[in-house]
C-alpha cells in the first residue's frame, strides 16, 4: 500500500510537472517563438545554398507532341 | 479594491471582455513588435484556454505526427521531405501559429468548431505531402517505385474529383502546387516571396498574377517532387497562368495534357466543347496508366461529395438565417475553398463538417450566439489576400465585422448527377468550368455581379471588396462594382493586395484602410483600440 502511494504520488508530481512544463511552452509561445528565431533562419540558410538543377538547361522541345486520338 | 479584485477574479476565471467599454482584453498588446509572434498566448479564461491548450494546440500537435504515420509509407521520407523542400521546411513547423492567428480573441464554442476545420485542412496537407514524398524518386535514390506509377499529377485548380474514377484502384491524385503554394501562402507567407522572385529572375516580367508567377517559380528552383510519371495542366482562371503552363511543361519535361477551363462558360457550344476535352483527359489518363476508367469508382466518391455539399447547405443555411453559425470568416473561406477543389481523397472533411454540424446545432438549440459583437454581417467578394486571409479574425476583434460567407466559398454551389453517364459528365464540366478566379471573378460581368443575390440570401449588410491589384480581369471591372455600391447605397469597404505577395500591400496598410472606412465613413469607435495599428511586417 505505501509502495502503491509512493507510486501515485511519483506519478502525479510527474504528470503535474509535464502539464505545467507544457502550459509555460504554451503560454509564452515558446514554440512559436523557437520556430521563428532558431529553427527557420537554419533552414532558411540550408535552403538557400542547396544545389539546385538549373531548369533552363533542360531542352526547350515543348513543340514535340506524342500522337493523341 | 474588492471591486478590483472581483473583476481580477472575473477575468481569470471567464476572460477579460471583448470591449474597451468593459475593460477589454486589448489583443494588440499581445504581439512583439514587427515579428507577429506571441509575448504570451492569450487567457480565454480557464476553461476556453485549457481548452485551447489541450484539444487545439496539443491535440494537433499530436495529430501532425499521427497523420504522417498514417499517410506516409515510411515516415523517415517525411523527413528527409522537410530536408529537401523549402516549401514544407518552413510550413510544416509554423502550423500552429497559423491556429492562432486565425483563431485569436474566439472563445466558447466558436474556437471549438472552427478549430475542426483547420484540423481537416492540416490532415489534408500532410495526406497531400506524405503523397509527394511516398512516391519521389529525389527521396528514393532516383528509383520510380509502385508509388511514383501510382501518382496522378494535376495543376492545382484542376478540381480532385477529376481523378475519382482511377481512386479505387490505387492511385492517388496531388495536386503540384497546393501545397508548394497555395498552402504555404496562409501558414508562412514568406515563403513564396522565394519562387515569384525566382521567375523573374530569369527575365520573365513582374506585373502579371504573382499566381502564376509563384507557381512556376517552383520549378525554376526545382523545388517540384519528381512524383509522378506525368501531369494535367490547366490555363487556371486566366492567361498568365497559359505562360504558367508552358513554362511547367518546359520543365517538367514529361508527358502531359493541357485541360483548359473556358471562359465564356455560359455558352452551351463551349460545355459541349469542355464535356470533349475532359474525356479526353480521362483516356490520356487511361494511356499513361494503363487502368480503364471505372464509373462505379466515380459515383462513389462524386456520393460522398453530393453529402458534403448538402450539409455545407444546411450550414449555409444557419448562417443566412441565424446568429448561431459557429464558424469564423476564415476558417468558413479555406476550409471551402480547399474541400471542394482537392476533392474527396480521405474521410477529413466529412469528420470535420459531422463535427462543427453537431456544435451548430447545439447553438441554435440553446440560441447561443458564438459572435456576439457582431455589428455588421460582411459578405468578402472576389479572390482573397493569401497572406492575410486572417484579416476577417482582425476585423471581428477590433471592428465587430462578422464575415459571414465569402466568394470563395460559393463558386462550388452544385451537386454532381450520378443518374447517367452523360449527367455525369456535363456537370463535372459545370464544376471544372466554375473554378477558383473563374465563376465570379474573370468569367464574366453576369456572374460577378451575383454578389447582390448572395448578399440578400445571407442577410449581410456590408461587403469586403478584394482588390487584387495584379489581376487584370478583376481591375478591369474595378469601376463597375463602384457606381452598383453607390447606386444600391451599399456599404463596402475594398481591401487592395496582390493575392500572395505581402510586399506590395502590407497586412498592415489593409487594416489602415478599413480603419479608416469604419472612422470615417461609418463613423464607429473600435471595439479594441490596441488593434487599430501594429506592426507585424515580419510576421509568418
Amino acid at each position: 500500500m505505501c509502495k502503491f502511494k509512493k507510486f501515485l504520488l511519483k506519478f502525479c508530481g510527474i504528470f503535474i510537472g509535464l502539464n505545467a512544463l507544457l502550459f509555460v511552452v504554451f503560454f509564452f509561445d515558446l514554440d512559436g517563438k523557437l520556430l521563428f528565431k532558431v529553427v527557420e533562419p537554419f533552414l532558411k540558410n540550408h535552403y538557400d545554398n542547396m544545389e539546385r538543377k538549373d531548369p533552363l538547361k533542360n531542352p526547350y522541345d515543348i513543340d514535340k507532341f506524342p500522337k493523341y486520338d | 479594491m474588492a471591486k478590483n479584485i472581483k473583476k481580477a477574479l472575473r477575468d481569470f476565471w471567464y476572460g477579460k471582455p471583448h470591449t474597451a467599454e468593459e475593460g477589454g482584453r486589448r489583443l494588440g498588446e499581445l504581439y512583439e513588435d514587427k515579428t507577429g509572434l506571441l509575448k504570451h498566448r492569450e487567457w480565454r479564461g480557464v476553461k476556453d484556454t485549457f481548452y485551447y491548450m489541450y484539444m487545439i494546440w496539443g491535440y494537433n500537435y499530436l495529430h501532425m505526427v499521427m497523420d504522417i504515420v498514417k499517410f506516409s509509407n515510411n515516415p523517415l521520407d517525411f523527413v528527409k521531405g522537410i530536408w529537401r523542400y523549402r516549401w514544407i521546411g518552413q510550413t510544416y513547423l509554423t502550423v500552429m501559429h497559423w491556429f492562432d492567428r486565425g483563431l485569436t480573441g474566439m472563445s466558447g464554442i466558436a474556437t471549438e468548431a472552427s478549430a475542426w476545420h483547420y484540423r481537416a485542412m492540416v490532415s489534408a496537407s500532410i495526406k497531400q505531402m506524405c503523397t509527394f514524398f511516398n512516391a519521389d524518386t529525389r527521396l528514393h535514390g532516383g528509383k520510380k517505385n509502385n508509388a511514383y506509377y501510382h501518382t496522378i499529377y494535376s495543376n492545382e485548380t484542376v478540381w480532385g474529383g477529376m481523378f475519382y474514377p482511377w481512386k479505387d484502384a490505387g492511385y492517388q491524385y496531388v495536386s503540384m502546387e497546393m501545397i508548394p503554394y497555395f498552402v504555404t501562402c496562409h501558414i508562412n507567407s514568406h515563403v513564396v516571396l522565394n519562387y515569384i522572385d525566382a521567375v523573374q529572375s530569369i527575365g520573365l516580367p513582374g506585373d502579371p498574377c504573382p499566381m502564376c508567377q509563384a507557381e512556376a517559380g517552383i520549378f525554376v528552383l526545382d523545388d517540384v517532387p519528381d512524383s509522378s510519371p506525368f501531369t494535367i495542366t490547366c490555363n487556371e482562371a486566366c492567361d498568365a497562368s497559359i505562360s504558367t503552363s508552358i513554362l511547367q511543361d518546359w520543365f517538367f519535361d514529361k508527358p502531359l495534357f493541357s485541360l483548359p477551363m473556358p471562359m465564356q462558360f455560359d455558352d452551351p457550344l463551349v460545355k459541349k466543347y469542355c464535356m470533349k476535352e475532359i474525356e479526353q483527359c480521362w483516356k490520356f489518363i487511361e494511356e499513361q496508366t494503363g487502368t480503364l476508367f471505372s464509373w462505379d469508382s466515380m459515383v462513389k466518391y462524386l456520393d460522398r461529395q453530393n453529402r458534403l455539399q448538402r450539409d455545407e447547405w444546411e450550414k449555409w443555411d444557419v448562417a443566412a438565417k441565424t446568429d448561431y453559425y459557429p464558424i469564423n470568416g476564415v476558417a468558413q473561406a479555406l476550409f471551402r475553398i480547399y474541400s471542394t477543389q482537392y476533392g474527396i481523397q480521405d474521410s477529413f472533411w466529412q469528420d470535420a463538417s459531422e463535427k462543427v454540424k453537431k456544435i451548430m446545432y447545439k447553438c441554435v438549440e440553446k440560441k447561443i450566439n458564438p459572435f456576439p459583437q457582431t455589428r455588421h454581417r460582411v459578405i468578402a467578394w472576389s479572390c482573397a489576400a493569401l497572406y492575410y486571409s486572417n484579416w476577417c479574425t482582425w476585423a471581428y476583434n477590433c471592428w465587430g465585422l462578422n464575415v459571414i460567407i465569402n466568394m470563395d466559398s460559393l463558386m462550388f454551389d452544385m451537386e454532381v448527377r450520378t443518374d447517367s453517364y452523360e449527367n455525369m459528365l456535363e456537370d463535372v464540366a459545370t464544376y471544372h468550368m466554375w473554378a477558383p478566379m473563374r465563376r465570379m471573378a474573370v468569367g464574366g460581368m453576369h456572374h460577378i455581379f451575383e454578389l447582390w443575390d448572395y448578399m440578400q440570401r445571407f442577410n449581410c449588410d456590408m461587403v469586403a471588396m478584394y482588390d487584387q491589384l495584379q489581376c487584370k480581369g478583376m481591375q478591369g471591372v474595378h469601376g463597375l462594382f463602384e457606381d452598383e455600391f453607390r447606386k444600391r447605397d451599399i456599404k463596402a469597404f475594398w481591401m487592395p493586395h496582390a493575392l500572395p505577395d505581402c510586399r506590395t500591400v502590407p497586412r498592415a496598410e489593409i487594416r489602415r484602410l478599413i480603419n479608416d472606412y469604419m472612422t470615417t465613413v461609418m463613423h464607429e469607435e473600435p471595439l479594441d483600440p490596441s488593434l487599430l495599428d501594429f506592426d507585424d511586417s515580419m510576421t509568418w
